[in-house]
């Protein structure tokens, strides 16, 4: 079954970039864009760039609960009898 | 022979209350990674604080309404979400309708028409205080999607569940989200040309 990859290739692998490295994509789809992936290396490199960019934002962004924060939020906790 | 009333009333009482505590032991063992959340669908640092100690009091008092065997995380992200919405503290503003050109390459294709040649080297190009400012630049609804997705990796149908959506709206938020993002972290890196 295709999905557009016999139209442009680089275009229909754009376009499912996001649920493909969500791993949302069907099995069929996903298998797709695997083989268009092994033999194109202008979208592999973004791709590769893609997998990197959100590990990237996701550790920059990411900020600890204080202890503080924490104590509180223990304290929440109904008191036992 | 059965348990006399009062017997029962107590054994009731107790199973209750041993169910509570270990809820609110297991919703704490939580806290941590509801917080990376919480903190990046708010602006600061002391609204995430507030907003957890509002939504942790809030799951304690209602804990009845867990479902077992459920998403924990899911369930504490849900009030927490609703929270920050019957608030007020977002600043509620029309859906970004505009158009946008960029694609999804479009970020590596700018770090490469910029003369970079290892565009993928992402933390060499990119800051932490660049990641941080490109999402809250992101505006909130499709900020709220890819904090639960990318960084609380929520799947989209927890998001769609989370936030009362449908999964449609997920998927399409998210994607435009990103793309957003992509172009101001582009800007912030390449210059203001792009």
């Amino acid at each position: 079954m295709a999905f557009g990859f016999e139209i442009d290739p680089c275009e229909k692998c754009e376009e499912i970039l996001q649920p493909y490295l969500d791993r949302e994509l069907g099995e069929d789809e996903r298998a797709e864009a695997e083989r268009h992936l092994d033999r194109c290396g202008y979208c592999r490199k973004r791709y590769r760039f893609e997998v990197e960019l959100r590990r990237f934002v996701r550790q920059a962004v990411v900020e600890e609960m204080s202890p503080d924060l924490k104590q509180k939020l223990s304290a929440l906790r109904t008191p036992l009898l | 022979m059965g348990d006399s009333a009062p017997e029962a009333d107590a054994r009731k009482l107790a199973e209750e209350a041993r169910d509570r505590v270990r809820f609110e032991e297991e919703a704490l063992e939580l806290a941590d990674q509801v917080y990376r959340v919480a903190r990046r669908l708010v602006s600061s640092r002391e609204e995430a604080e507030d907003l957890m100690q509002e939504a942790y009091a809030r799951a304690f008092r209602s804990w009845q309404s867990f479902q077992p065997g459920t998403n924990l995380r899911a369930w504490l992200l849900r009030i927490l979400t609703n929270l920050n919405i019957d608030r007020g503290r977002r600043v509620q503003r029309s859906p970004d309708v505009q158009p946008l050109e960029e694609g999804d390459y479009f970020l590596y294709n700018k770090l490469e028409a910029a003369g970079d040649s290892d565009a993928e080297k992402v933390d060499q190009r990119l800051s932490q205080d660049d990641a941080v400012a490109a999402l809250s630049a992101v505006p909130h609804d499709f900020r709220d999607v890819i904090v639960l997705v990318d960084i609380g990796d929520f799947s989209y149908a927890d998001a769609a569940q989370i936030l009362e959506i449908p999964i449609g709206t997920v998927m399409s938020r998210l994607h435009r989200g990103r793309r957003i993002l992509k172009r101001e972290l582009a800007e912030r890196t390449v210059g203001s040309s792009v």
